[in-house]
């Protein structure tokens, strides 16, 4: 019963991982039938691209900092909603509503808002008055990241509310009841109650956040800006396509997929391992 | 007025009726809550508003007038859009990955959670591990590689080799959320039907299959969502323009085809409006369903 599911998992999951740590020792356009044996050098080429070591920066930066954003974001958000409020249930439907939508149509939608002759960001500026700023939300390289950051916590915000409102709404009543009793205040009942209570959903939640941002990165970025200007939105993934299609060296994006496999096990398991020892050892 | 009841006399008093009761009334009113809340309702939903009443738009008018309603309602950018960017067909290609995937891991789900939950077998543990370490692997990671076996396997650039690497990719979480079902189900159910004569098969379909349809519902929105919505391995895999799916037309279009774009608003209207319909319908049902790995993680 379980042989259908392990064989296609084992054909199109676990082999190409194989394939792929293979096909990275040769140099190879991807269509001819000749491999020349290239040893490690791929993965030395790679580590010395300047702009592959730009574009790891930039999802370090990306993935770091949209978890960050979107975890206080939707714990706050979270706890704002967390009690009885009048249309609890239409601000979550809202909330949530980014979620479903494929980033594809999230991040062409918001390269509009940003657009400079027509776009509603600019408008937003002028009508506050700070209409002189005309900020290149995705032309101007010290910022475009933060642009493309903002549409991906814009998009996932939501989730990470609903996850932290049910992970609150689960809290036993009588830990904050003992606690009213004790005379604690607000920020110490949240510190001392609330935060250890939730704490798996948090340590799960920001795993989700951290994996997802690394990788799941690239319709956003290729979409809203295609790496530019000047790579300064350039993510691992994004450079990786480029270099297997645009340039046909399959094996080189083939060393940098392992690299960035590698890189992205290694930060999942120190995070977990971080947080689960956390939980182990209150406080 | 009952609460007053109990309050001392001078709150009755006619001259100020209820006033106490006004201002706990507005004590208890979060103000603060309601203008967050606010904006981030503004912020989720404007842009879909602004998006709509985009396509509507004429070419001229939608560089000038930016915020407000169209002067007219120009319908011909719909139709327009849905001929330049081949949307029904891009619509077919699109349920044809998305029913495909789910034809394929539905059942491959439930048989194997089933096997892995109840079911005797040699290394059943091992396997299981071996199925569950695709959650920790990142699908994009992969993308190139993948694309290197299709080519060797002769699938590259056709639906069947699509559909098929969906499937792959969703199946460690669908089994994790299948076995963590039937695991749920108490074996006596099972064995009742076994001893009225049931074949083991039979049992599966008619006993344990019904109790776990909360399960296969969540996995039904979990996988068709992500697969309704995937760009990176279609961009990948599929090159021909007639097998496109949504995400990879609708790239393809807007960034290099047209610069109309009271047509391109409508293009992307067209899009998401099935999406917003069926999520409004079934929103606890989303809900839940896109949020039930992390709590069961």
């Amino acid at each position: 019963m379980v042989a259908p599911a392990v064989l296609l998992y084992a054909v199109f999951v676990i082999y190409p991982l194989f394939r792929g740590a293979f096909v990275s020792l040769y140099q190879w356009d991807g269509l001819s039938p000749t491999m020349t044996w290239f040893g490690l050098r791929n993965y030395k080429y790679a580590l010395e691209d300047p702009v592959f070591r730009l574009s790891l920066r930039n999802t370090f930066q990306y993935a770091i900092g949209v978890t960050i954003i979107k975890n206080l974001l939707g714990l706050g958000l979270a706890v704002l909603l967390n009690r009885k409020l009048r249309g609890r249930a239409f601000f979550r439907t809202a909330g949530f509503l980014p979620v479903i939508f494929s980033f594809v149509v999230v991040g062409v939608l918001w390269s509009w808002i940003f657009n400079p002759t027509f776009g509603l960001a600019d408008k937003v500026l002028q009508s506050v008055g700070l209409g002189s700023l005309q900020p290149g939300w995705l032309s101007d390289p010290h910022l475009a990241l933060w642009s493309v950051m903002w549409v991906d916590v814009w998009k996932w915000t939501g989730f990470h509310m609903v996850l932290y409102l049910a992970a609150l709404q689960s809290v036993p009543r009588e830990l904050y009841e003992a606690a009213a009793i004790d005379g604690a205040g607000r920020w110490q009942t949240f510190r001392r109650i609330t935060i250890p209570s939730i704490r798996p959903v948090i340590a799960f939640s920001t795993l989700l956040a951290l994996t997802g941002a690394f990788v799941a990165n690239y319709d956003v970025v290729y979409v809203m800006t295609g790496g530019g200007p000047l790579n300064s939105t350039q993510v691992a993934l994004t450079y990786i396509v480029s270099k297997a299609f645009n340039s046909q060296q399959v094996g080189l994006a083939n060393a940098m997929s392992i690299i960035l496999f590698i890189g992205v096990a290694i930060i999942g398991a120190v995070q977990l391992a971080v947080m689960t020892r956390g939980r182990e050892q209150p406080r | 007025m009952s609460a007053g009841a109990s309050a001392p006399p001078r709150d009755l008093t006619p001259a100020q009726p209820g006033r106490r009761g006004i201002r706990r009334r507005l004590a208890a009113f979060p103000a603060g809550t309601y203008v967050t809340m606010g904006i981030l309702v503004l912020l989720t939903i404007y842009p879909m508003v602004w998006m709509i009443l985009g396509s509507f738009k004429s070419l001229g008018e939608f560089y000038t007038n930016i915020w407000g309603l169209p002067h007219g309602w120009h319908w011909s950018n719909f139709t327009q859009a849905w001929d330049q960017v081949q949307l029904g067909q891009k619509f077919v290609n699109s349920i044809i990955a998305t029913l495909g995937t789910l034809i394929l891991t539905l059942p491959l789900c439930s048989m194997a959670g089933y096997a892995f939950a109840k079911v005797e077998f040699p290394l059943r543990r091992y396997i299981y591990y071996f199925v569950l370490a695709g959650i920790m692997i990142p699908f994009g990671v992969t993308a190139i590689p993948v694309l290197t076996t299709e080519i060797s396997l002769g699938l590259f650039d056709s639906r069947l080799g699509l559909i098929l690497v969906y499937a792959a990719q969703n199946l460690p979480f669908g089994i994790f959320l299948m076995y963590s079902f039937f695991q749920s189900i108490p074996n006596e159910l099972e064995e009742a039907g076994l001893i009225d004569g049931c074949s083991r098969f039979k049992a599966f379909v008619r006993i344990v299959l019904p109790l776990a349809k909360p399960g296969l519902a969540t996995l039904l929105i979990f996988t068709g969502t992500s697969v309704w919505n995937e760009y990176l391995m279609a961009s990948v895999l599929i090159h021909q323009p007639n097998l496109e799916t949504l995400p990879l037309g609708l790239v393809n279009f807007t960034t290099a085809h047209s610069t109309n774009y009271p047509e391109l608003f409508a293009a992307l209207s067209i899009v998401t409006t099935p999406v917003v319909l069926v999520y409004l319908v079934a929103q606890r049902q989303f809900i839940s369903g896109l949020t039930a790995g992390a709590l069961k993680g």
